[in-house]
């Protein structure tokens, strides 16, 4: 009888363990991030909290190299992490099968979090099946969005460039080039005795929408990639803009600019490392790019302490003497959820609901705070309502190293998140919370945007434009016409800075009409295959 | 008659029983060579099967046995491309650079280096010549990034010695056809000092009377080089020549890869960026497999085809 006793004992306990170990269970989960970065040290205390709270440890592996090769090569050998966040190819990703579909996971009983966070958009987020592969990680807004910068495209110009000249209002194509080439006729060099290069082009790559995007946004339009859509009409025309006669002025001006020096050759074969480097020596004064793309040159200026080499956003139209009008600029636009961005879960994950359950809990408000704002009492304090920051705590957010210490943000960028407005009225994000984001500016900052008598640098902008229903064009999915993208990428990337280098104007025309020849085909094709996808988003979202 | 009848009788049923008996004896070898043998079919002769990708539309979610067969219509897509012509000739050109420039390079340090009397100095030279082998080709183009840039060293030097003017500085990374040139110039500063080693190893091995007597029968130094160090280094430079040709089809990857840019692309790209560009990057695995399948095959027929012709001149062949 004690032997009996004893046995069942034992299996009760053996089922108990086995019960608990299930639910319970530490697991190592094994995550990629489509960028590169920065491990987070071992003791670092939110990783901490989590393995804590939910048992889970993360693994991560960042891109080393280039993006769509590392993921070919994975898809090629199906050797796919348990997260796996394929960055600004993960179309490769959905069409490989790599990722489950995740709405079979989410419903509003088990998951309110995830299902309130996404019920509004689905429609536009799914695809053509109704499956769902990835929740966007950025652009869900919740409340009042809130815009204190431009984060995406501009032309840049530096801001002692504009302090020189007393504060101007830049908003033509002529007038950004003007003052650029009085600041240098006046200035040619640094105090250092380094020349001032006027304008930067980075052409490499993926990163080219700094050489090939910048018409569109010319012609009033906000970030459409290599289409201009108009979006008045009803009929929703989808047109490439590179082979259209309002693209030629453009790189006109830059072949007059190149011709006056004030674009130099090297640019053309600059690698990403070495613009970065270029912009964070501050001896470059202008450029067209996406404020999120030289982010660490502007860190690099910041930390130096050469606020005034960094840069001011400004939205440029073409000139009335151009011939089409005076143009408003457009550059701000809706809030864009990141359609397809961010993490997936793998075929390979042996635990795809504890990965749900995981997203879903760091959703709520408790987790979300913990995210972005870190420890209450620790990284920010309260004060009547408020979340606030020191000078110190502020400054950690943008150290890096003190980042890998002390915050999950590797996990955090990549996962489903609230942004916006909390409902008690303080920012989701720290960087958007009005009274850090001034107090906390440095002072060269706060005396160059009072001049201009602005509280923000997006005040520079018109107000966003309400998103067109087809989100950006952007970030639709080119891989069925994938050859013929790559044509029409290559053309560009080979002819446009040729016409740029054009010695002069009987050159500059026959390059220009060999380019015109050269990309038609693909252009066209390209352009019918935007013009059906719109056509189908369109759909899609207002059903 | 006898002896020949004899002969066939003998050596027929000896041959068969030589081999196992061979193999027999010679037991010990034999297992040390299996890991070798195990080795190239499981890394060179297995993954061939994966050539069948060439002939289907592949698509990784079904696998190579599943995806679609279609013949030869990757080839003819490839062929059909400027582009892939451009790759094979780019290719080649760049290997031949290498392969002429190298050798002769390495042929002319390793004969000036054997005239050398100074054994400090001469090892001086060799070592500091082949250190630059061991850098990783991505420090190289790094470095000749920046000397080559349009306000680099090498523009700034032309200009001080007024070869050019300020106004024309040569663009150098931006120029295609000054594209392998630049390859050319920087494989021999990387590699020259390397590939001598094996020539001045040779040259030490020449017999030193002949030396000698080409003195005593009044040959000078020049002469002495030109009939008796090439002479003796002349198998070495074949054997060396028909396995270069061997890998004609091996112009490089990295350096093309980390030099190019979208203006010199035209004359950069190489049959393994090519296959890189559209197998990895692109997720066309058939075409890239089809281009790399292509590579494989020409290289098989230079190699025998080198071969063929080390024969012919009655020099020692490699296969």
């Amino acid at each position: 009888m004690r032997k009996l006793f004893a046995i069942l004992l034992a299996l009760a306990m053996l089922l108990s363990m086995t019960s608990f170990a299930i639910a319970e269970e530490p697991i190592t989960v094994t995550v990629f991030r489509g960028d590169p970065g920065d491990q987070p040290t071992d003791d670092n205390k939110i990783y901490k909290m989590i393995e804590e709270e939910f048992g889970i440890k993360f693994e991560i592996e960042f891109l080393a190299g280039d993006l769509d090769e590392t993921l070919g090569t994975k898809i090629a050998g199906e050797d796919y992490p348990d997260l796996f966040d394929g960055g600004n190819s993960a179309e490769k990703l959905i069409n490989a099968g790599a990722l489950i579909d995740l709405l079979p996971y989410i419903s509003e009983e088990k998951t309110p979090n995830l299902y309130n966070h996404i019920k509004d958009l689905l429609p536009q987020l799914v695809n053509e099946d109704g499956e769902l592969f990835i929740i966007p990680n950025y652009g869900i807004n919740y409340n009042a969005q809130i815009q204190m910068a431009c984060n995406g495209p501009a032309f840049f110009i530096q801001k002692q460039v504009l302090a020189w000249d007393n504060y101007p209002t830049i908003k033509t194509l002529d007038q950004y080039f003007d003052l650029i080439e009085r600041f240098i006729a006046a200035n040619p060099t640094n105090k250092d005795g380094v020349p001032y290069t006027g304008f930067a082009i980075l052409c490499e790559d993926w990163r080219h929408f700094c050489l090939i995007n910048p018409v569109q946004h010319l012609m009033g339009r906000p970030n459409d990639g290599e289409v201009v859509i108009n979006v008045n009409s009803g009929n929703w025309e989808t047109e490439v803009f590179i082979t259209k006669d309002y693209a030629k002025p453009y790189y006109k001006k830059l072949n007059e600019e190149f011709k006056k020096g004030l674009i130099s050759r090297d640019t053309f074969v600059m690698n990403y490392d070495q613009y970065i480097a270029a912009l964070s020596s501050g001896t470059i004064l202008g450029m067209f790019d996406q404020t999120w793309d030289f982010g660490s040159a502007t860190a690099a200026l910041e930390t130096a302490g050469m606020y005034e080499n960094t840069f001011c956003a400004l939205p440029l139209v073409y000139d009335e003497h151009y011939g089409y009008g005076v143009i408003e600029e457009q550059y701000l636009n809706g809030a864009v959820p990141n359609k397809d961005r961010g993490f997936g879960i793998s075929v390979n994950c042996e635990y795809p609901e504890r990965m749900i359950n995981l997203f879903e809990n760091l959703l709520s408000d408790r987790w979300q705070k913990i995210l972005q704002w870190g420890i209450e009492g620790e990284d920010y304090y309260v004060e009547n309502g408020r979340m606030l920051m020191t000078q110190e705590q502020y400054n950690n957010r943008n150290d890096a190293s003190w980042k890998m210490r002390n915050t999950a943000a590797t996990i955090w960028e990549s996962s489903p998140k609230k942004q916006g407005t909390q409902d008690d009225g303080n920012a989701w994000a720290p960087a958007d919370q009005s009274e850090n984001y001034f107090n906390l500016m440095s002072d060269y900052d706060k005396a160059f945007l009072s001049a201009y008598g602005y509280l923000k640098p997006a005040d520079f902008f018109n107000a966003p434009c309400e998103l067109a229903p087809y989100g950006e064009a952007w970030q639709i999915d080119k891989t069925p016409i994938q050859l013929d993208y790559n044509d029409f990428n290559a053309i560009q990337d080979k002819w446009l800075p040729i016409i740029i280098m054009s010695a002069d104007d009987a050159e500059f025309e026959a390059n220009w009409a060999a380019f015109q020849a050269e990309i038609a085909p693909c252009a066209t094709v390209y352009e019918e295959y935007m013009q059906e996808e719109v056509l189908k988003l369109v759909e899609q979202a207002t059903k | 008659m006898i002896g020949a009848a004899n002969k066939n009788v003998q050596l027929h049923p000896k041959r068969k029983m030589g081999f196992f008996k061979t193999l027999g004896r010679q037991y010990q070898l034999a297992l040390m060579s299996v890991p070798m043998l195990l080795y190239v079919f499981l890394f060179n002769y297995f993954p061939m099967w994966g050539w069948l990708v060439s002939f289907e539309k592949f698509k990784p979610k079904q696998g190579a046995l599943n995806s679609k067969w279609v013949g030869l219509e990757n080839f003819e897509w490839l062929f059909g491309r400027a582009d892939f012509i451009n790759a094979i000739r780019n290719t080649l050109a760049m290997s031949v650079i290498n392969l002429i420039f190298g050798t002769l390079s390495s042929i002319l340090l390793a004969v000036l280096l054997n005239e050398v009397r100074s054994r400090f100095f001469k090892r001086t030279v060799q070592t500091v010549t082949y250190l630059p082998h061991f850098l990783s080709m991505v420090i190289v183009v790094g470095m000749a990034q920046n000397m080559f840039s349009a306000d680099g060293t090498i523009n700034n030097l032309l200009i001080s010695a007024g070869i050019i003017s300020p106004e024309n500085k040569i663009f150098w990374l931006g120029e295609k056809t000054l594209f392998w040139p630049l390859v050319g110039v920087i494989n021999i500063w990387k590699e020259v000092g390397w590939n001598s080693i094996i020539y001045i190893s040779t040259m030490t091995s020449i017999d030193p009377t002949l030396y000698e007597a080409a003195s005593i029968d009044g040959a000078g130094r020049f002469r002495r080089i030109l009939h008796v160090t090439l002479p003796g280094i002349k198998s070495t430079f074949v054997v060396l020549l028909i396995m270069n040709i061997g890998h004609l089809m091996e112009a490089g990857f990295e350096i093309q890869y980390l030099m190019e840019n979208a203006l010199v692309k035209e004359y950069s790209q190489t049959i393994d960026v090519f296959s890189l560009r559209y197998g990895i990057s692109s997720g066309e695995y058939g075409i890239a497999t089809a281009s790399g399948m292509f590579k494989s095959i020409v290289a098989i027929f230079l190699l025998f085809g080198a071969n063929f012709i080390a024969k012919k001149l009655d020099e020692d062949t490699l296969i």
